[in-house]
């Protein structure tokens, strides 16, 4: 609660103007930071002020800035979604870091996820690994009485820990592989610990991976960094029950 | 302008059921040669394409985001209300409607509120059935908790996000749907014009976010779920991206706008830290199940709150509303923590907020119980604030956070633009002038998964087409007209930035329009808004091309409708001279400073028909009727 | 007769991986019994030349040797084409870039450690199984463990097999979906346990380097590990 002093903070942030453009880092400094301000309300600051001078912003992506939508994504000083554990960079404060701190700040660089311009990537692969069966396929208004069937609440637990996924990419990018399995793991997780999910289990781990695959993402070699980033901290058994689903649907179901 | 509601006749437990046998339907085999234009991919959009998809029809659907997830209903958090009953404490259809018309303060119209406690359980039911990952009792049954203005335990949850939830459950309907080919979704797509032929909505302008290129898409009928306008105070819980530019584009193509001055305040928001200040970020509401709300009694008590001893505490909700005590709704919460704030009883550096205190149930439940239920909370509040709200009171602060107003629509859920529908916060229809927690969730997936398939489809089978395409005058002459506006917006290369600009309106908003609004301070804003605008037309600074991915362009476009928008608010809330749900005329109060209403008055949904640039709105008003249930003065003591 | 399903083992991600796990899980269980069969040089020379007479003159053995060396080329194959993949599509170009906390250096260094594996085994088999075995198993195994640089790549191909089994044997069980919370903190030690073993190859030759087979004879001891 105390009254902290401003202070000042070089920030150097890619800028490239179009994805087929050539990109490089530049430097600008940040003055009157107030540690209470959020990272991102650091680049707000920068914006104008680079606005004001006639250049052109930085261009980066955030919206609800609650850590809960996803859209908001940077790799600051090396560290995917910045230095906190398990947050998203819209949740990241000021009060990290220090007077005359020189804070890189660089776009989400993975393959399946092209640079768009400066700090905004491409994620629409993600929403493509939905479609391929991310899904229950029950139309409206087709349902019996939610309580028609009962979930153990362990299970429901477990089926949100999953769930909770909020589809911001931080597993792929912090992934040695670029790989996405936490992401597709969680999905076929949840939908596989419901039974609701259950007479689509098999065709859906064999969809999914394969549409993941074919989207170019990389392999997994279970070195949990995903795990160590995600804001949400889903956990790569998701990743383990995917393999057996996936296994077990390709040696023992009929597709 | 003519306001048909279009209610259907009969019994209020018949009109739904008998309305949906009426409407005409469109045979399945016709069905995809419809084109469905789908404005916003929250739950109201979302659940919209994924029902009207598994119908057949040709659904388009554009969301200004990369992705349909990342629409702002991910970021509710407490639960979605439903009339279950399942714990037996005596809930039914007729209490969640008695509850939401009361909770409204009797500015909603009867039969579409009766219809969405009516829905209310079939949208459990869908929910638990796509997947939706509901939170449970040790039974394997589903788990309720008691929220804001309601004695019936009655929203169920997913920890602390439903809003996410739900809406990825929506999302991965509507995703099916992609896979089927029936939904094509187009990101990062801004609406800018609804394109009207013949008295028809029959299209739209979009502007491609990545490349600047205005696009002209054309369709049979029109769905607006663009969400609400609370960020015209600059400072809400929305999401930076909530505009009101969609609504304001179709209030100009001519559907009426209603009660625009109807705005929530939520009370258990995060206080703000300073004038760098982007967003204000809301903690739930079921956090007021276990925190006990209080200030010093002391004015200008600087002690550490826990210094303060329990007789030196005023819980002020709980002795000024014996009944409720903090549960009370939101609208009288908010404003009995600014009555307090402003009577110098403020807590924390700014005297700005006033204390949510866990130390009583920390002792009941124990901390673990308390991490349990509301772990996440805590965690926000942490990483925020730095504070340690386990340890000390967490400080709280209304803000705004949910717009009832919005585009008139009749029960149709169609806008006075035939053609032209409107759904979820986009719209002004059920929660009349405050809506009770728990139940925009449930609004945004009635419109979208059950109203919209009957609606809409009865609207295509009874219609008549002509054929259009985007040669058409009307969609060039639209893409021309938005064209203008950026070429001006780039022209001025002024010295403000939007956010500047934006800030200035929303401190003019929230001082003057925000929790209590006197003629006076309504009128001080009524002058000052348009300063600010021709400033902002004067001064704006926006750099980059018009063709390019622009982010400046995008937040200049829509503070721009923010500025015009603001008049037509502050102008809905002189208008309205009466106090009722969130909009609190302080020249209207009861000896005690409670809300008083003027029925007589102002028992209508105030409508607002676009006259041209620079006329006078004009006024028209749907009256208001209560059948069902007895006007009263809405007492939570 | 559809065999999309076996194309789908080869040629997906997880698919791939499993046979990768599958393979390193038969190497590791072939790893152990080559150890234990190390421990009978303690019991001498007659023992240990008997057990691989044994071996030599059971007609299943050359098939034993077939099956190896085709789980062998499994593994390497799946490894080096996981590994090409991951190569191509590893993010880069950042100019700073840490690593968060589920690296290890097991983890990180299992394409270096393969190859010093598989380099080590070319040695090996080039020093034990493609060579005269008429001066008798016994002293050609003890007889290159005096020698001190082949003791030295000795320990270090041990070494790397350690380090290659701390992360590629607990890696096995989570891609083959074998996750549970109440296991995976026992199948996490008994991989590191399992690598720790692999030491015991190096121990063992350091044994034979030190002489101390020799001195204990000559004072008249006799070691006793197995009976």
């Amino acid at each position: 609660m105390t009254k902290s002093k401003h202070f000042c903070v070089i920030v150097r942030v890619w800028r490239q103007a179009g994805p087929q453009e050539p990109g490089r880092m530049v430097s600008h400094k940040v003055q009157d930071v107030s540690p209470d301000m959020s990272f991102l309300e650091m680049l707000d600051i920068l914006n104008d002020d680079l606005l004001k001078k006639g250049e052109t912003p930085i261009a980066f992506e955030s919206d609800c800035r609650e850590g809960i939508c996803g859209c908001c994504g940077l790799v600051v000083n090396g560290d995917v979604h910045g230095p906190d554990e398990h947050s998203t960079v819209c949740q990241l404060h000021m009060r990290r870091f220090k007077d005359g701190d020189v804070i890189t700040v660089e776009p989400w660089r993975v393959k399946s996820f092209p640079v768009l311009k400066d700090l905004v990537v491409d994620r629409s692969s993600f929403d493509r690994l939905i479609a391929a069966g991310g899904f229950i396929s029950v139309n409206t208004g087709a349902a019996q009485d939610a309580n028609a069937i009962p979930i153990e609440k362990d299970k429901a637990e477990e089926a949100m820990d999953a769930a909770a996924c909020i589809g911001c990419g931080a597993c792929v990018v912090s992934c040695p592989n670029g790989a996405a399995m936490l992401f597709v793991g969680a999905k076929i997780s949840q939908l596989a610990l419901l039974p609701q999910g259950g007479p689509e289990r098999a065709a859906r781990a064999l969809n999914m991976v394969q549409a993941m695959d074919k989207e170019g993402f990389g392999n997994c070699t279970n070195e949990y960094e995903c795990e160590a980033v995600c804001p949400k901290d889903v956990k790569v058994a998701n990743i383990a029950r995917m393999n057996r689903e996936f296994l077990l649907a390709n040696l023992f179901s009929k597709r | 302008m003519k306001l048909d509601a279009q209610i259907p006749a009969g019994p209020i437990e018949k009109k739904w059921d008998s309305h949906k046998f009426n409407l005409k339907l469109v045979n399945p085999n016709n069905r995809r040669k419809y084109d469905v234009l789908i404005v916003g991919s929250g739950l109201a959009g979302a659940s919209a394409a994924a029902s009207l998809g598994e119908l057949g029809y040709n659904v388009k659907v554009f969301t200004l985001h990369d992705s349909p997830r990342r629409a702002h209903s991910i970021a509710a958090q407490g639960g979605i209300n439903a009339a279950k009953n399942y714990t037996n404490d005596g809930d039914s259809v007729w209490r969640l409607f008695h509850d939401t018309v009361k909770g409204g303060d009797y500015r909603a119209r009867e039969a579409n509120v009766y219809r969405l406690a009516q829905i209310s359980n079939q949208i459990i039911d869908h929910c638990a059935a796509i997947g939706v990952p509901f939170g449970r009792d040790y039974s394997g049954l589903l788990a309720n908790r008691s929220f804001g203005g309601a004695q019936v335990s009655r929203t169920f949850y997913t920890r602390g996000q439903t809003g996410q939830q739900l809406l990825l459950g929506a999302y991965s309907a509507m995703m099916r749907q992609v896979a089927a080919g029936t939904v094509t979704v187009l990101p990062r797509r801004e609406m800018v014009d609804v394109v009207v032929k013949n008295g028809q909505a029959r299209g739209l302008t979009v502007r491609n976010l990545l490349t600047g290129e205005l696009e002209s898409h054309s369709g049979h009928a029109v769905l607006l779920c663009t969400g609400g306008y609370a960020n015209v105070f600059y400072l809400s819980t929305n999401a930076a991206t909530c505009n009101v530019s969609a609504a304001w584009a179709a209030y100009k193509r001519g559907a009426g706008f209603a009660n625009p001055c109807f705005t929530q305040i939520h009370p258990t928001c995060i206080p703000r830290s300073g004038e760098h200040q982007s967003k204000l970020t809301l903690m739930s509401e079921s956090l007021r199940n276990d925190g006990r709300i209080w200030v010093p009694k002391a004015k200008g008590d600087k002690r550490p709150a826990n210094d303060i001893p329990e007789a030196e505490r005023d819980y002020f909700l709980e002795r000024r509303y014996p009944a409720f005590g903090n549960l009370v709704p939101r609208d009288i919460a908010s404003r009995a923590a600014k009555t307090v704030v402003d009577t110098g009883f403020g807590t924390g550096p700014t005297g700005q907020s006033v204390y949510l205190d866990f130390r009583d149930s920390i002792k009941r439940k124990g901390i673990e119980n308390i991490r349990g239920e509301y772990g996440n909370l805590f965690d926000m509040y942490y990483q925020i604030t730095d504070e340690n709200g386990y340890k000390a009171p967490m400080r709280i602060y209304p803000a705004p956070h949910y717009t009832m107003g919005g585009l008139w629509v009749d029960y149709n859920l169609m806008t006075t633009v035939p053609g032209l529908f409107a759904m979820g916060e986009a719209n002004f229809s059920d929660h009349g002038a405050n809506r009770l927690g728990a139940s925009a969730l449930m609004q945004g997936l009635a419109d979208g998964f059950f109203i919209a398939p009957s609606t809409v489809s009865g609207y295509l089978a009874a219609g008549k087409f002509e054929a259009v395409s985007s040669g058409d005058k009307e969609f060039t002459d639209s893409s021309r007209q938005v064209q203008e506006r950026i070429n001006r917006l780039l022209s001025v290369k002024g010295k403000k930035t939007p956010s500047e600009l934006h800030r200035q309106l929303g401190n003019v908003m929230w001082n003057d329009v925000g929790m209590g609004r006197t003629e006076a301070t309504l009128k001080k804003a009524l002058k000052k808004i348009p300063e600010i605008r021709e400033e902002f037309w004067n001064n704006i600074a926006v750099s980059g091309a018009d063709k390019d991915f622009n982010q400046t362009l995008e937040k200049a476009m829509k503070v721009a409708d923010f500025m015009e928008f603001a008049e037509l608010f502050v102008k809905d809330a002189l208008e309205r001279k009466e106090s009722c749900g969130g909009h609190f005329r302080e020249e209207s109060c009861t000896p005690e400073g409670e809300a008083k209403r003027d029925d007589a008055g102002f028992s209508h949904a105030a409508v607002w028909e676009y006259q041209g640039e620079g006329k006078e709105a004009a006024l028209h008003k749907e009256a208001l009727s209560f059948e069902h249930i007895k006007m009263a003065e809405r007492s939570y003591k | 007769m559809d065999i999309t399903f076996l194309k789908r083992l080869a040629t997906t991600s997880i698919g791939r991986k499993a046979l990768m796990a599958v393979s390193g899980l038969l190497l590791g269980g072939f790893m152990l019994v080559h150890l234990a069969e190390n421990l009978l040089l303690f019991k001498g020379e007659a023992a240990y030349n008997g057990w691989v007479d044994l071996l030599a003159s059971n007609p299943v053995t050359p098939l034993l040797e077939i099956g190896l060396l085709l789980i062998f080329i499994a593994h390497i194959i799946t490894g080096v084409w996981v590994r090409v993949e991951d190569f191509l599509n590893a993010p880069s170009g950042y100019e700073a870039r840490n690593w968060q906390g589920g690296r290890t250096i097991g983890s990180a260094t299992m394409l270096y450690t393969a190859a010093a594996v598989l380099s080590y085994l070319t040695y090996h088999m080039l020093t034990f199984r493609f060579v005269d075995h008429s001066m008798g198993f016994y002293q050609m195994v003890t007889g290159a463990f005096r020698s001190r640089a082949f003791v030295v790549v000795y320990i270090a191909g041990s070494a790397a097999l350690a380090l290659h089994l701390s992360h590629g044997m607990q890696s096995a069980f989570q891609t083959l979906g074998l996750n549970h919370p109440k296991y995976t903190p026992l199948i996490k030690i008994g991989g590191i346990l399992v690598a720790v073993l692999m030491t015991g190859f190096a121990l063992i030759s350091v044994y034979y380097l030190l002489g101390i087979d020799l001195k204990a004879a000559e004072a008249g001891y006799q070691v006793v590990i197995i009976r």
